[in-house]
């Protein structure tokens, strides 16, 4: 197995844009072309798209030679789709990695793209019902499911003790971060009062206890390490993959407080990296909602089973704590563009271990990116090191 | 588009029928108030949703068996925004529980919100939608 750097990434201006998904891969793709000085479409070899709904929002399908043409890349080696929901954009950077890694390509751009604000907002929460069991979930009206994730804090605040003021001190932190990211949906700051008295989604799910609908595209572009140090001094390296799934139909998820496909992958993640959870600096994780970031940092082993809520009210998954998590913001403020969230976490950490983040975690050596997908479904994780 | 073409793909619910749906006995037996599975006859697995296609053992020689029709709800949670077009707000989801084995998430049905409690007994009901087709939710018993 070749070693597999990242050695371009970016995100375009995320929120309610007047754009196409067409314009978006186009500013997304010419920003990491930026972002890589030398680095022009004919270096690449590979291209991956990833999106969720395209398909449905946009009435297009075979999105990954488009998203080619519009970036002028030929592929001689990989083109192709990844849907994999919300964890889209990771799939589909696991995928590029393994090709480069058995080397039957050199350069691949992945690029995420999903344009959700259409003019009838209904519109998107209507086809947002395609993405449970269609026949036997989404019948109940059921959607990427605010309601699955309030049944989950319910229960979480029952088994542990789970209170709704450190569900809020998720949001706080991670509007304080985005607010130093220009790219993301959100930059305002938001107080602990302004949390609590929110109004309510899906109790006890507030407004900011949710992430929000979004327009964006996110890409990377990996490199086989011979040809990633022709466009780069300092490559930031794929150091181990791993993905679960443990279920699609609501009645077969096995533990609501517990996600087995974290606790299943993160092992494998770390030991095929060589390292412990105790290593991460620097953690982009699937904040869909705050009770997300909460069960995600128990089940990834930043802190014990139970403890998540008290790990981020302590400020132990902020700034000076055990590991900075999401300091780009999160999903919670950059918004959720399903099929672009992948290769946003993924720039956000290439830029966080080459240390030109804007809102910079001192001294990271060691990144992983967390994605969750669907009902939560499924885990895919990336350890990112620069060694 | 003329109003009088369906078009599935655009449509919420799914097709029913035998000429469609080859579990369209779990549609038929849902009109008798009947909430069902499929049981592998080879190694007797009993999954939900019900199947062609055992996923245990691959087999395809599946009977049909009986569900209950009550169930406890375990917990429930009120969707006060965001509510799919053709559904009434609120719209109130459970965690049913049917039997040792089975959780469903389903739509909570003809419920004053007032009386809603965690583990209260919720029974079967069956709710006609256009085609001429059924779906089912829970309902305090």
């Amino acid at each position: 197995m070749r070693k597999v750097a990242v050695i371009a990434g970016a995100m375009n201006k995320w929120g309610e844009r007047q754009a196409t998904f067409r314009d978006m891969i186009a500013e997304a793709g010419k920003l990491c072309f930026d972002s890589c000085e030398g680095l022009r479409p004919k270096d690449v070899d590979g291209l991956l798209l990833s999106t969720a709904f395209v398909e449905k929002n946009q009435f297009q399908t075979h999105g990954a030679p488009l998203a080619a043409e519009l970036l002028g890349i030929k592929p001689t080696n990989l083109i192709g789709k990844v849907e994999l929901l919300c964890a889209s954009g990771t799939t589909a950077i696991h995928l590029a990695y393994t090709h480069i890694a058995c080397g039957y390509s050199d350069v691949v751009m992945v690029v995420g793209v999903d344009k959700l604000f259409l003019p009838d907002k209904r519109e998107t929460i209507w086809n947002l019902q395609a993405s449970c069991d269609r026949d036997f979930d989404c019948i109940h009206g059921l959607g990427v499911p605010p309601p699955l994730f309030a049944m989950m804090a319910k229960k979480h605040m029952k088994a542990y003790g789970t209170t709704e003021k450190q569900m809020a001190a998720v949001a706080v932190k991670n509007h304080r971060n985005g607010s130093k990211n220009k790219y993301a949906q959100f930059q305002n700051v938001i107080t602990m009062e302004e949390a609590l008295n929110a109004r309510v989604i899906v109790n006890p799910l507030r407004l900011y206890d949710c992430c929000p609908v979004t327009d964006g595209a996110a890409a990377v572009v990996l490199a086989c390490e011979e040809r990633a140090k022709e466009f780069t001094r300092d490559p930031v390296y794929i150091l181990s993959i791993a993905q679960a799934n443990t279920h699609k139909n609501s009645a077969n998820m096995p533990s609501l407080t517990t996600w087995e496909h974290v606790v299943i992958a993160a092992p494998k993640a770390y030991a095929r990296a060589g390292i412990t959870a105790k290593d991460v600096d620097v953690a982009e994780i699937h904040d869909c909602f705050t009770i997300s970031e909460i069960i995600e940092t128990e089940d990834l082993g930043f802190c014990k089973k139970g403890e998540g809520g008290a790990f981020v009210e302590e400020g132990q998954s902020d700034f000076g704590g055990t590991v900075v998590v999401n300091p780009s913001g999160g999903l919670l403020t950059c918004g959720h563009p399903f099929g672009a969230t992948g290769e946003r976490q993924a720039q956000e950490i290439f830029h966080q271990l080459r240390g030109d983040a804007p809102n910079q975690v001192p001294g990271a050596k060691i990144g992983l990116q967390h994605t969750m997908s669907g009902f939560c479904s499924d885990c895919s994780l990336t350890i990112y090191g620069r060694i | 588009m003329k109003d009088d073409i369906y078009w599935s793909s655009i449509d919420l619910y799914p097709l029913q029928s035998e000429e469609h749906n080859r579990i369209a006995p779990f549609y038929q037996h849902l009109r008798e108030n009947r909430f069902t599975t499929t049981r592998c006859t080879r190694c007797g697995a009993e999954p939900w949703p019900p199947r062609v296609v055992c996923p245990e053992c691959m087999s395809d020689q599946l009977e049909w068996i009986d569900l209950p029709v009550t169930g406890v709800l375990d917990t429930f949670t009120i969707e006060e925004v965001g509510v799919p077009l053709g559904f009434e707000r609120p719209l109130v989801h459970g965690l049913v529980k049917i039997n040792d084995r089975l959780t469903l998430f389903s739509r909570i049905v003809d419920a004053k919100l007032e009386e809603l409690k965690e583990g209260m007994t919720v029974t079967l009901k069956v709710i006609p939608i256009p085609r001429d087709r059924v779906i089912y939710a829970f309902t305090p018993a």
